[in-house]
Formats: structure tokens, C-alpha cells, sequence
């Protein structure tokens, strides 16, 4: 078990904590050279914005790598029973049913929210790197002639649709890190740990074994 | 309000996509107001049902 003598349960890694705070800074970078010369706030983004971009793939591909090689990344994959304790969790909110079953290591809706974040992603950088292909960059010169008009349209749509639901993404994940119930949760995500008496109490401990 | 941009070409005249509209931007910014004001009703609510 990955806990001291002090009783603290190491819930994210070092290195874990690094990548979600560089995707964190890395994802912010971009929605601001994306959308403040829409808004108005006119400067040279271009290339700020596709370099804080290939940073972003990297490391992802290193999360990627990481989670399918070195972590349990069966923990992060949505089960029926992840949904059964949604239906739990919102009858015992909106009704005052029966107490939910405790999650393992994350809940069903916060596998939900991983996974939508981590397809957004995908659409991201995918169309991202392909409109790469349309500037200079100091590794190639531009070649806007690999799609047509056609297929550049709907290049340019999905990368501006899913740009924008990240900033929706972004707004409901500050909200839950803010809430009170969540905190032990955020503070996880600055230290790594949260205390022996956090996991038993919010945690199903036959079903997250640290 | 436009869901998409579009340009007419000057070689076809044809009208085509270039990107999603950025109308859109304020409304995806709303959608994530809306939840966390929904969601923090029903929470407050919740736990005064339960107190």
C-alpha cells in the first residue's frame, strides 16, 4: 500500500501532479492565444500558440504512455457499475434516498469528465497538427495543398468546436475543485496524499487499494 | 447567431466552410455558468433538505 507510518495515501505521483499542472498551464496558454484576439485582444499568437500546442501532444502521448504502462488505467475506464452509482448518487441527492455506494479510486462522473476531456483532446491535436501544415514552422514549410477547401473547413470546425467546449469543460472542473466536499481532492492534486481518515471516509477501501 | 463561417470563393463562387462560428464562443462559456448554478442549487437544496 502506498501509505507512510504517518497515514498518508499517496493518491497522485509527482510526476502526475507535473503533467496535470503543465497540461493545466499549457491548456490555458492556448485558449488565450485562440480566442483574446477574437475578443479583441489583438498580439502575435501564431506561434506561441502551435508551440505551447506540440508541447501539449508531448505530453500527452507521455501521459498516454505512462497511464497505459506504469498506472492502472483500467481505474480510469467507465463500468456499468460506475453508471448504477450515478443513478445511486443522484437519487440520494434530488430524493434523500439511500446513502450512494462510495466510489474506488475516482467516480463514475469524474471518469465521465476524463473521458470527454481526453476526446476533446484528441480532436485537438489531431486537427491541430494538421493545421500545422498551413504556417512555416522552423521543422517544414508550409504546404496548405495535403486537403482541399472542403476538408480544411471541417478541420478548422472541429478544432474551433472543441476548443470552445474545453472553455465549458474547464468552468464545471474549477467549480467541483472549489467545492468544500472536493477539497481533500484539490489538495491531493498539490501534495500527492490525502490522510488515512479522507480515504476510508470517501472512499470504497475493498475497491481502491493504494 | 451562425453555427459555422463560411467564404464565398473567388475561383468557384461557391460558398464554403472555413471554421465554427465564433458566436458561438459566449454560449459554450454560458453552458458551464448554467451547470455550476444548477448544480449549486441543487446541492444547497439537498443539504437543507437534510439538515
Amino acid at each position: 500500500m502506498a501509505a507512510d507510518q504517518s497515514g498518508k495515501i499517496v493518491r497522485h505521483h509527482l510526476i502526475d501532479r507535473l503533467y496535470h499542472w503543465l497540461m493545466a498551464i499549457a491548456v490555458f496558454i492556448l485558449l488565450g492565444t485562440a480566442f483574446l484576439p477574437i475578443v479583441g485582444i489583438k498580439f502575435q499568437w501564431i506561434d506561441i500558440h502551435w508551440m505551447t500546442g506540440v508541447f501539449l501532444t508531448l505530453i500527452v502521448l507521455v501521459h498516454i504512455v505512462r497511464a497505459l504502462f506504469w498506472q492502472d488505467w483500467r481505474s480510469m475506464l467507465v463500468t456499468p457499475s460506475d453508471i448504477r452509482d450515478i443513478a445511486s448518487g443522484a437519487r440520494e441527492t434530488l430524493t434523500g434516498g439511500a446513502e450512494a455506494p462510495k466510489p474506488a479510486k475516482y467516480n463514475g462522473l469524474q471518469k465521465f469528465y476524463h473521458l470527454a476531456v481526453a476526446l476533446l483532446l484528441i480532436a485537438i491535436i489531431i486537427t491541430g497538427l494538421l493545421m500545422m501544415l498551413k504556417i512555416d514552422t522552423p521543422f517544414w514549410r508550409r504546404s496548405p495543398y495535403w486537403f482541399t477547401n472542403y476538408w480544411w473547413g471541417i478541420i478548422y470546425a472541429f478544432h474551433g468546436l472543441a476548443a470552445m467546449a474545453m472553455i465549458t469543460m474547464i468552468i464545471i472542473h474549477v467549480y467541483f475543485a472549489s467545492r468544500p466536499e472536493e477539497w481533500y481532492l484539490t489538495r491531493s492534486m498539490f501534495r500527492g496524499w490525502i490522510t488515512r481518515k479522507e480515504y476510508e471516509s470517501h472512499h470504497d477501501t475493498g475497491r481502491w487499494k493504494p | 447567431m451562425e453555427l459555422f463561417r463560411y467564404s464565398r470563393s473567388i475561383y468557384t463562387r461557391q460558398t464554403e466552410l472555413i471554421g465554427a462560428s465564433w458566436d458561438l464562443l459566449p454560449w459554450f462559456a454560458a453552458a458551464g455558468v448554467a451547470f455550476v448554478l444548477v448544480h449549486a442549487v441543487i446541492m444547497l437544496l439537498a443539504r437543507r433538505r437534510k439538515s
